[in-house]
């Protein structure tokens, strides 16, 4: 027996080496010989092989079972490390076979869902993602099977080669049992995502950030970044009960990385830098959420014509009580993030702002300071002097807040103010960029502040109509802001010509609408502008007529270009056939005498 | 300002190489796996059918570095001297020809060589331009050339004309565009002082690749030579400025660990490491939303950052595509000619944010 437990002393010894020849020392093996440690470890492995066998008279019919798929274990990983497929693929296949009347049991557990989230991956190699989901899946089930049925920390595989003494404590089993099921879910995200089943490939995502919080197998900076973005998912849901708590855990688990503090040396400065950036990302989520959230808001309370809609402000407000606190409960024990310290952190940060649809200016405004403080925030890390592009797309984003929160103010005044707002945040930016390397920027910018001028005319009409009559101070505005809306519109078409001036005969399919709905608003500027000379009024609808019948000719020309832009195209022709006779009128009314 | 869109769509070469010496060729088209159709298609002897390919431009065997560099840059290179940015790209499996293509002979630093590539006939050209221009307009025009290196690395940005430096971050000016921080910057005053820096730079990057354990086919190298012109027409002054990018793009073998390894689940880590290709998955499932308003960061990566304008922006850009005939490259040509297939389809995505509610009211 002394002789016996020597050599299984020498047997584990001889294990112990193989593994560490394969985790350790194959990393530092020459690029000449990419495997040598992997094959050093492969030919400890067979001698283990060959002395179980020896050993076999004596032993016990089971235990020497489950030693024996160890080994098969190890080489079917070992073949797969080693491009050898098809051997690896014998291996795991062997060990599961001797497993398979003892797959429940706690010695031998874990060593099949590890052997099954490899098969997993030897089959997505082969391009065959049906089949590795079937092996994971089925990893998947065994493990909750277990957990249902016993539950207790079941053996790590390594231990079957190991001396009584040495054997894991059941904390560290249970810890590394949960990872191997951990990474079973990893890969499950994975193959849904390959199959293009998004909602579940995003559930696992979700249930994985989860896991590696309860186990502790994360970098903060990395797991926030990552649920933030997951955050992004289920705005694409309209989902933001879900959105709001991915980025109030990844605000709350980013703040666990720390801020390194400043040395000199040139790594920390570095480190330094890319938490500041981090933190700035996080931030831009924050926005997007915000965002999200009122233009949905907006979008349910909005009339046919894009005006709040009081009565379905009522309707929502009354609904809103009932449905949404039972509802949400269910859905929120299903995605909580963290153990009881994080949670109630996670929960102060999310009580900062709500997840629910705003119903009037107050509720929205409540939405967009919090987006508000965001985008300072971001800003501070991307200025534009070294981040152009990310600057700029903030600074879009808060003209898109304002604009959003416009819609949520009656008083015309007001929400021309808020419009101003953009107008004096966007246009600077627009000055300074040159076109030659930020050309579709450039265009962006130049669209939305021809739109924000245009928005800001309508106010003014709408104003002016409640006066008695219009005062000159009133129609000086409106005229300003018209031509102002019709030079960043004309500098928008502009960019569209080519090196020789000329405007493109037929437009690309992604500037036609822009292209066409700028002809079209400025034919309606034209029309708007207000001018008691009649031959200047003329001369105004003469142009109207010309970009109304530019829309008419094109889509005459390329019928398929109708699609895009139906309404403006009806409302086009109907101008062109009423204008020539109000033409005709005013011509008459100045020369009553031809 | 104004800039085109038609023409912003990236024009793709594809050239054959002659297969290398031996006795492979023995029995006429035997042991080639594709055949040059015309100018512009090719046939790749795929099975069971054959696949055909077309594209801007096709050079077979004969086809001389003269005409390559015709067909390829010389209208690139005069797009430049309009104040355009243009970029040509170098793509393929190590030993298609690429270097070749692109230098010349390698056993050659000469720059007069008959053989010379596609880059000293362009600094040949431009300079060239450059000369003819300041004669016509006398001492009205000036130019200034600069030029700049760099290499990128597994995401990490190095300067080959100053092999002390590592570690260069990409920025942006508001007026410039995007530009390494801190690469030094050489001026040129003819193409064989341009030819010079390419050549000592080209052997820094040889040189890393054996002090650092940096396999050169796994970098990209790019080169960019900035033209100013200033005219002086009274009292203004009209400066222009336009970029050329040379790109020798990492051997394609190589893309397959990172782009076209289709199916493959990426494997957690051994160690106590976090799941590291998660945050890849989350990305992929946010951009099927597809909205506007999303954010998503960590998806650019350096090469494309720096050459945005390059891909689908507002440039004159080329890629070559390098193809070996040999039978036994099928694989690696057929993913090949795919990329380029995939390339024509990059063009200026002008997405302009647009409200399609309350437009018409």
């Amino acid at each position: 027996a002394a002789a016996a437990g020597s050599s299984w002393a020498a047997v584990c010894e001889k294990f112990r080496t193989a593994r560490t020849l394969s985790a350790v020392e194959s990393r530092k093996d020459p690029e000449t010989e990419p495997y040598r440690s992997k094959y050093s470890a492969r030919a400890l492995l067979q001698e283990v092989k060959q002395q179980l066998s020896a050993a076999e008279e004596g032993g016990e019919a089971r235990l020497l079972a489950v030693r024996r798929a160890v080994l098969e274990y190890e080489l079917g990983v070992n073949h797969t490390d080693t491009e050898e497929l098809s051997a690896g693929e014998e291996h795991l296949q062997r060990c599961t076979q001797l497993l398979e009347p003892h797959r429940l049991s706690p010695d031998c557990v874990s060593l099949y869902i590890q052997a099954q989230n490899n098969l997993g991956i030897l089959w997505s190699e082969r391009d065959e993602i049906k089949t590795a989901q079937t092996y994971l899946e089925s990893a998947e089930a065994l493990y909750n099977q277990y957990m249902k049925e016993d539950g207790n920390p079941p053996l790590d595989p390594s231990e079957h080669f190991m001396a009584e003494e040495e054997k894991l404590t059941d904390q560290e089993r249970s810890k590394r049992f949960e990872k191997a099921y951990t990474h079973t879910l990893y890969y499950l995200a994975q193959v849904y995502q390959h199959l293009e089943m998004i909602e579940k490939a995003a559930q696992y995502c979700h249930t994985t950030l989860k896991r590696q919080l309860e186990y502790c197998g994360y970098y903060p900076v990395e797991w926030a970044l990552n649920a933030a973005t997951l955050s992004q998912y289920y705005l694409s849901k309209q989902c933001f009960m879900e959105a709001r708590h991915c980025l109030a855990a990844a605000s709350v688990i980013f703040s666990q990385a720390g801020q390194v503090p400043s040395a000199e040396d040139n790594e920390a400065e570095q480190d330094q830098q890319y938490l500041c950036q981090r933190k700035a990302e996080i931030a831009r989520f924050w926005i997007k959420y915000c965002l999200n959230l009122l233009q949905s808001a907006r979008k349910l309370l909005e009339d046919n014509i894009g005006e709040l809609d009081p009565d379905r402000q009522l309707e929502l407000k009354a609904q809103r009580k009932k449905e949404e606190d039972e509802k949400e409960e269910g859905r929120k024990k299903a995605v909580l993030f963290g153990t009881s310290d994080i949670c109630d952190s996670v929960l102060a940060m999310e009580e900062k702002v709500s997840s629910v649809y705003p119903l009037d200016f107050q509720e929205a405004r409540e939405i967009f300071l919090v987006g508000q403080n965001y985008v300072q925030e971001a800003k501070e890390f991307f200025q534009v002097d070294g981040y152009v592009s990310d600057h700029i797309e903030i600074v879009q984003d808060h003209s898109a807040l304002f604009k959003v929160l416009a819609f949520f103010e009656e008083d015309y005044e007001r929400r021309c103010k808020m419009h101003k707002r953009r107008i004096d945040m966007l246009e600077p930016i627009y000055a300074d960029l040159n076109p030659q390397y930020y050309l579709l920027i450039s265009r962006q910018l130049q669209f939305e502040l021809a739109n924000t001028f245009y928005e800001m005319m309508d106010l003014k009409v709408a104003i002016g109509n409640r006066l008695e009559e219009l005062d000159s101070h009133t129609i000086k505005k409106i005229n300003s802001l018209a031509q102002l809306a019709i030079k960043y519109y004309e500098l928008f078409l502009d960019s569209l010509r080519n090196p020789d001036k000329v405007f493109p005969e037929e437009l690309g399919e992604d500037v036609l609408r822009p292209a066409m709905v700028a002809k079209f608003h400025i034919a309606r500027l034209y029309g708007k502008l207000i001018t008691s000379d009649h031959k200047k009024q003329l001369e105004n609808m003469q142009t109207s007529l010309e970009y109304y019948m530019f829309l008419v000719d094109y889509c005459e020309k390329y019928p398929y270009a109708v699609r895009a832009i139906e309404t403006e195209l009806e409302l086009s022709k109907e101008m062109v056939g009423l204008l020539p006779a109000r033409m005709e009128r005013l011509r008459a009314k100045m020369y009553p005498f031809i | 300002y104004s800039f085109s869109v038609e023409g912003d769509a990236i024009k793709v070469y594809v050239r054959v190489r002659p297969p290398s010496e031996g006795p492979a060729l023995a029995d006429g088209d035997q042991g080639l796996c594709l055949s040059v159709l015309s100018a512009t298609t090719i046939r790749l002897h795929s099975k069971p059918e054959p696949k055909i390919f077309t594209f801007d431009y096709v050079a077979n065997m004969e086809t001389t570095q003269e005409s390559v560099f015709s067909s390829v840059a010389k209208n690139i290179v005069e797009s430049c001297m309009n104040g355009y940015n243009g970029t040509i790209f170098a793509y393929g499996q190590t030993g298609s020809g690429k270097t070749f293509t692109m230098m010349g002979p390698s056993d050659s630093d000469n720059f007069t060589h008959s053989l010379r590539g596609v880059i000293p006939r362009s600094f040949e050209y431009l300079f060239f331009l450059i000369e003819r221009e300041k004669e016509k307009a006398g001492s009205g025009k000036s130019f200034l050339c600069k030029c700049s290196f760099i290499e990128i690395y597994n995401e990490q940005i190095f300067d080959l004309l100053d092999s002390a430096s590592a570690g260069l971050l990409l920025r942006e000016h508001i007026k410039k565009g995007v530009f390494v921080d801190g690469a030094v910057e050489q001026v040129l005053s003819s193409a064989a002082e341009a030819y010079q820096v390419l050549t000592t730079g080209w052997r820094n990057r040889r040189v890393a690749s054996t002090s650092m354990n940096r396999e050169s086919s796994r970098s990209h190298a790019v080169f960019t030579i900035t033209v100013e012109s200033m005219e002086k027409n009274n009292e203004v002054v009209n400066i222009r400025s336009s970029l050329l990018n040379l790109v020798d793009l990492a051997g394609s073998e190589r893309q397959k660990d990172t782009h076209t390894e289709g199916l493959r689940l990426k494997e957690a880590g051994n160690i106590n490491r976090s799941l590291s290709c998660l945050g890849l998955v989350i990305t992929a499932l946010v951009d099927v939303g597809n909205g506007k308003q999303r954010h998503i960061c960590y998806r650019d990566s350096k090469l494309t950052f720096l050459l945005r304008d390059s891909l689908g922006g507002n440039a004159k850009t080329s890629i070559i595509a390098n193809v070996h005939p040999g039978s036994r490259c099928f694989g690696e040509t057929l993913s090949t000619l795919n990329f380029a297939q995939r390339a024509k389809l990059i063009k200026n995505k002008a997405v302009v944010n647009e409200d399609t509610q309350g437009n018409v009211s």
